[in-house]
């Protein structure tokens, strides 16, 4: 039995494989971005880093069309709010769906499960003309934001979450000291729910750095969020790719950096999410 | 008193955000869009309502079509061998192995990047001169291929994309899945004398049943709405035509296009809210399909 | 049900000390988020200070006349915005004058967009009130299209699209041709000279191809041919009957048929790697393509090109003008910089910066301008070259969507056929629908 599972030098070999996949085009893009516009032409490309990525990333800098630091701010706040706002709504919700009992609650939790399934990019052209000549937002941060303040798949992790990791006694005892809802939300629920907040909120914010297609219809090119900028950077005149590639280096960092913290928890919580599928 | 009302509506006041903002976010727009397929309105002036009219242009939109085709296309080209892979990977990972975590967020990091950079630094793999793609096939003797001009390459490109990102996620969920499988199912096949792919077909797979249903469902409802991948693999000026001949648009692209560029919102509208069918439609010919096949 | 389910194990659980640090960072995080949204518009002018935003696309040349107009006119600062490229700031330009916000002070409309812009006049302001009557400063044919019906100023001539051919000389040279630009201009007087120099070029350089795709011959000869060709004179799209459509639309069969183009379509990343390997040897340039050649190519690659005249004699490719929409909240200003920025002097300098060819009589006029030479383009004189055709240039009047028809429904086509996707019948029938679509007005 153990002989039959184990694994065998073969099974690292395609590990291997599979890994260097998954990172050649990470470590061919930060090459190029190290290293002169030139390479970009090279066949077979270089292997090793250059010094160039100043260079390199000051042209970013100098390209107001892109305005790829705007980008990258903007990107930081609309992630943060959005993440921040998902966190607390599903925690709220989740906490009453777990744990409250009210008139209408499973219909309501169907409802919420069913809106999972709901593709809303679908809903952009209401939208827009709902930013654009009800609320008057086109092309600010708000516009980007309001449309994702919550999401179904977070007060459903969070309400499964909250059924198993709070024990009812726990909640009862609170009530018979004589705390409000809130307050056994505040001190009981949220230091039970951190872990999964916490893997809820990466998931989040790596979600929203990714948004595209919204901000792409709805916001300016003055006030774009970083994928929009990059977008830009690539769709210019002439395409200069040591410049384009130092800027997806340093939009994809960020991330990079929150995954190698973070990529244990992201990791679980996926996984942990997949399970009871 | 105040407790009174506090346990019989605060419940309603935790929920209640929720169904406020994707009231007003989600449902309305998702709602409002099936009416605004039945106006003609170019953001400013009047919507006259047209009845199904849009709706009738669209079964003969020669363009609709190809894209649904193009989108259905690169859709099951990165799905089929996508489910493959990962499913290979999984059963990788499920092996005691040394290192556990360093192997699953390695394979899992192609998700974790930003999706323009995807499609930025593939563009660069599959240009026709100069690309790392064509370098390779040529070693065995391919002549160059012009992957962002031809119909099957920029599929099989775009498709290499999605599977880049995406194969490392899905081996994650049926890692998990896999490893929900009681042990001693395996055990007692062991000892009936069931081999290795035996114990894979008859344990592994009936397993992973559901876990199936939910990945296939989820890359249905992400493949028909792809849109930055090809918009920024294209490249240049009218990128959203999606090649010269619209060989690689997708429907998101297209109602774009119609919405967005040529400000026919009404006629956009028809166009999302198809998709919006079709999601629904192929989400559950998907789900039939993979239940019958993989039948205990 | 199908639904990802989380539930409380063992790799959920993270350790106290991870703990905090996930406390940590989200409050990093949210303090972050704190900050004030971005946007190059929101850095607000300060108090009496105006802010005016110039939207074109591509490259204008403008950088260094706005920072001079700010110092010259204290009180006002000056941004551009540049979107890069015109099949992109047309439909932005329209949701911004449809919602009546968003548009800059001073907006770029092309030759090819600027009569479906005329459509609506509400849209923009008189500038002549602002300027007075410029009529004698420019190219009259050029001055009379930004003019609306009723007379009122709309836009002000900014630039023409005077031909003409940018080539590799280091490459003829390479190839044993003869590459001095009076023999270059000399050796394709005709599209069936340019060819046979192609044939050539090929032969000699072991199979390389000399232009880089036929759409940019195709825009050439259309423009060669004069006159609209995809509109008659009630707007209608008469693609399928013109002649001078076809005409242009044979030029560039021809040319491929004769495999000397690289098959490479325009502003994508394969082009754009050509012009920096040489790919291929030529391009077609009007005048405001040099910038753009310059910048593709790329420093290493100075002195490697030079210009020489085009085949099949002058044309008119390209060009620009200036208007202020009526949603500025600055028209005075606004206009006074339009004026600025198309007067004589600052023709001749954005001609300089990035290749624009003047439409300002006295521009044109100007020694400076005549005798200029561009030292990346081997000191071709450039200003010569281009300055002696400019006054003889053919009137153009073009369509609504011109430039949608050609980008949208003819360019691709002609690139599918180009590439061998499409029999040359099928790509003409299909550019003649998609420009009916493309060109509804």
């Amino acid at each position: 039995m153990k002989k039959l599972w184990a694994a065998s030098p073969l099974t690292y070999l395609a590990l291997t494989l599979a890994v260097l996949l998954s990172i050649t085009p990470f470590y061919f893009m930060f090459v190029v971005a190290t290293r002169k516009l030139e390479v970009i032409n090279a066949v077979p490309p270089p292997f090793t880093p250059g010094g160039d990525f100043g260079d390199n990333f000051q042209r970013v800098l100098d390209n107001e069309h892109a305005a790829f630091i705007y980008g990258l701010i903007n990107s930081v706040v609309v992630s943060s709010i959005i993440t921040l706002s998902v966190v607390f709504f599903s925690s709220l919700a989740g906490f009453a769906f777990a744990k409250l009992r009210f008139r209408g609650q499973n219909a309501l939790l169907l409802i919420i499960i069913a809106t999972m399934m709901i593709p809303t990019q679908l809903g952009i052209i209401p939208l827009y003309d709902m930013m654009v000549n009800f609320f008057h937002l086109d092309g600010t941060l708000p516009a980007v934001i309001l449309p994702f303040l919550v999401t179904g798949l977070g007060v459903f992790m969070m309400r499964q979450y909250a059924s198993s990791a709070i024990s009812d006694e726990l909640i009862e005892a609170a009530r018979v000291d004589g705390c409000t809802t809130f307050r056994i939300y505040w001190s009981v629920v949220l230091p039970a729910l951190r872990p999964a907040m916490g893997v809820l909120g990466l998931l989040t914010f790596m979600e929203q750095w990714n948004s595209f297609l919204w901000p792409y219809a709805i916001l300016n090119a003055d006030t774009p969020t970083v994928q929009v900028s990059l977008a830009l950077l690539s769709q210019a005149y002439y395409t200069d790719y040591a410049q384009v590639f130092s800027a997806t280096a340093v939009a994809t960092l960020p991330l990079l950096i929150v995954f190698a913290l973070f990529g244990r928890q992201i990791i679980g919580g996926i996984m942990e999410g997949a399970v009871k599928a | 008193m105040f407790s009174r009302w506090d346990i019989k509506y605060s419940p309603y006041l935790y929920v209640a955000p929720f169904f406020v903002l994707f009231g007003v976010f989600g449902l309305y727009p998702l709602l409002m869009t099936a009416y605004m397929s039945l106006t003609d309105w170019n953001l400013i002036g009047d919507r006259s309502f047209v009845g199904l009219e849009n709706y009738s242009a669209l079964l003969v939109d020669e363009y609709f079509w190809n894209a649904v085709r193009n989108t259905f296309a690169i859709f099951l080209i990165a799905t089929v061998p996508q489910m493959f892979l990962a499913l290979f990977l999984a059963t990788l990972l499920n092996r005691p192995l040394r290192a556990r975590t360093f192997w699953r967020m390695l394979i899992f990091v192609p998700n974790v990047t930003s999706l323009a950079a995807v499609a930025v630094v593939f563009g660069v793999f599959f240009r026709r001169d100069f690309g790392i793609v064509n370098y390779f096939i040529g070693l065995v003797g391919i002549d160059p291929i012009s992957w962002r001009t031809e119909q099957w390459p920029s599929w099989i490109a775009l498709a290499t994309m999605i599977d880049w990102r995406w194969t490392g996620y899905n081996t994650l969920i049926f890692l998990a899945a896999m490893q929900a499988i009681p042990k001693d199912l395996y055990e007692s096949a062991a000892l009936d004398g069931a081999g290795r792919w035996r114990q894979f077909l008859s344990i592994t797979l009936p397993g992973l049943r559901p876990t199936l249903f939910f990945v296939v469902i989820i890359s249905t409802i992400g493949g028909w709405q792809l849109f930055t991948e090809p918009l920024i693999f294209n490249g240049g000026g009218g990128a959203i035509l999606g090649g010269a001949r619209r060989e690689f648009q997708t429907v998101a692209m297209y109602m774009y296009e119609k919405a967005f560029d040529n400000l026919q919102f009404g006629y956009g509208s028809a166009v999302a809210f198809a998709l919006f069918a079709l999601i629904v439609i192929f989400s559950v010919l998907n789900y039939l399909l993979v239940r019958r096949s993989v039948r205990n | 049900m199908i639904s990802p389910i989380l539930r409380k194990g063992a790799s959920m659980s993270v350790t106290t000390r991870r703990r905090k640090f996930a406390v940590v960072a989200l409050a990093a995080v949210t303090a972050l988020g704190g900050l004030a949204a971005c946007s190059k518009k929101d850095e607000e002018a300060k108090p009496g200070e105006i802010k005016l935003v110039v939207d074109h696309f591509g490259e204008f040349g403008y950088d260094e006349l706005v920072k001079q107009y700010e110092s010259t006119h204290p009180g006002i600062k000056v941004e551009i915005r540049k979107t890069a490229q015109l099949n992109d700031y047309r439909p932005l330009l329209v949701r911004y004058l449809a919602t009546q916000k968003g548009a800059g002070d001073v907006v770029a409309l092309e030759e090819g967009i600027i009569t479906e812009f005329k459509a609506n006049p509400a849209n923009w302001i008189d500038l002549k009130p602002y300027v007075g009557d410029k009529r004698n400063d420019y190219l009259p044919w050029k001055y009379d299209i930004g003019v609306l019906a009723d007379g009122r100023l709309m836009a002000l001539p900014t630039d023409v699209g005077g031909l003409a051919t940018c080539y590799r000389s280091d490459l003829f040279k390479a190839a044993g041709m003869p590459f001095e630009r009076e023999k270059v201009s000399a050796s394709w007087k005709t599209w069936a000279d340019f060819i046979k120099v192609g044939q050539e070029y090929k032969t000699k350089s072991g199979g390389k191809a000399l232009l880089d795709t036929v759409t940019t011959a195709f825009s050439a000869a259309m423009s060669q041919a004069g006159g609209d060709g995809f509109y008659d004179k009630d707007f209608n799209v008469v693609a399928d009957k013109s002649a001078t459509v076809k005409s242009a639309w044979d030029t560039a069969i021809s040319l491929a048929n004769a495999g000397i183009t690289a098959k490479i379509r325009t502003w994508s990343p394969e082009w754009t790697a050509g012009f920096q390997q040489g790919t291929f040897a030529a391009t077609l340039c009007p005048s405001w393509m040099l910038g753009i050649v310059e910048q593709n190519s790329g420093a290493a690659n100075k002195g490697k090109w030079d210009v020489a005249d085009v085949p099949g004699g002058g044309g008119n490719w390209g060009g620009s003008f200036l208007a202020v929409p009526t949603q500025s909240k600055h028209p005075k200003e606004a206009a006074e910089l339009a004026a600025f920025l198309t007067n004589a002097d600052s023709q001749v300098a954005a001609f300089k910066a990035k290749g624009p060819l003047p439409s300002n009589l006295k521009a044109l006029d100007n020694s400076d301008f005549k005798a200029y030479k561009n030292a990346y383009f081997s000191d071709a004189p450039v200003g010569a070259i281009f300055g002696s055709g400019a006054k003889t240039l053919k009137p153009l009047v073009l369509g609504p969507k011109h430039q949608a028809v050609k980008e949208r429904a003819f360019e691709p086509q002609l690139q599918a056929f180009e590439g061998g996707q499409v029999s040359a019948a099928k790509a003409w029938e299909d550019a003649i629908k998609d420009a009916k679509t493309q060109g509804a007005f």
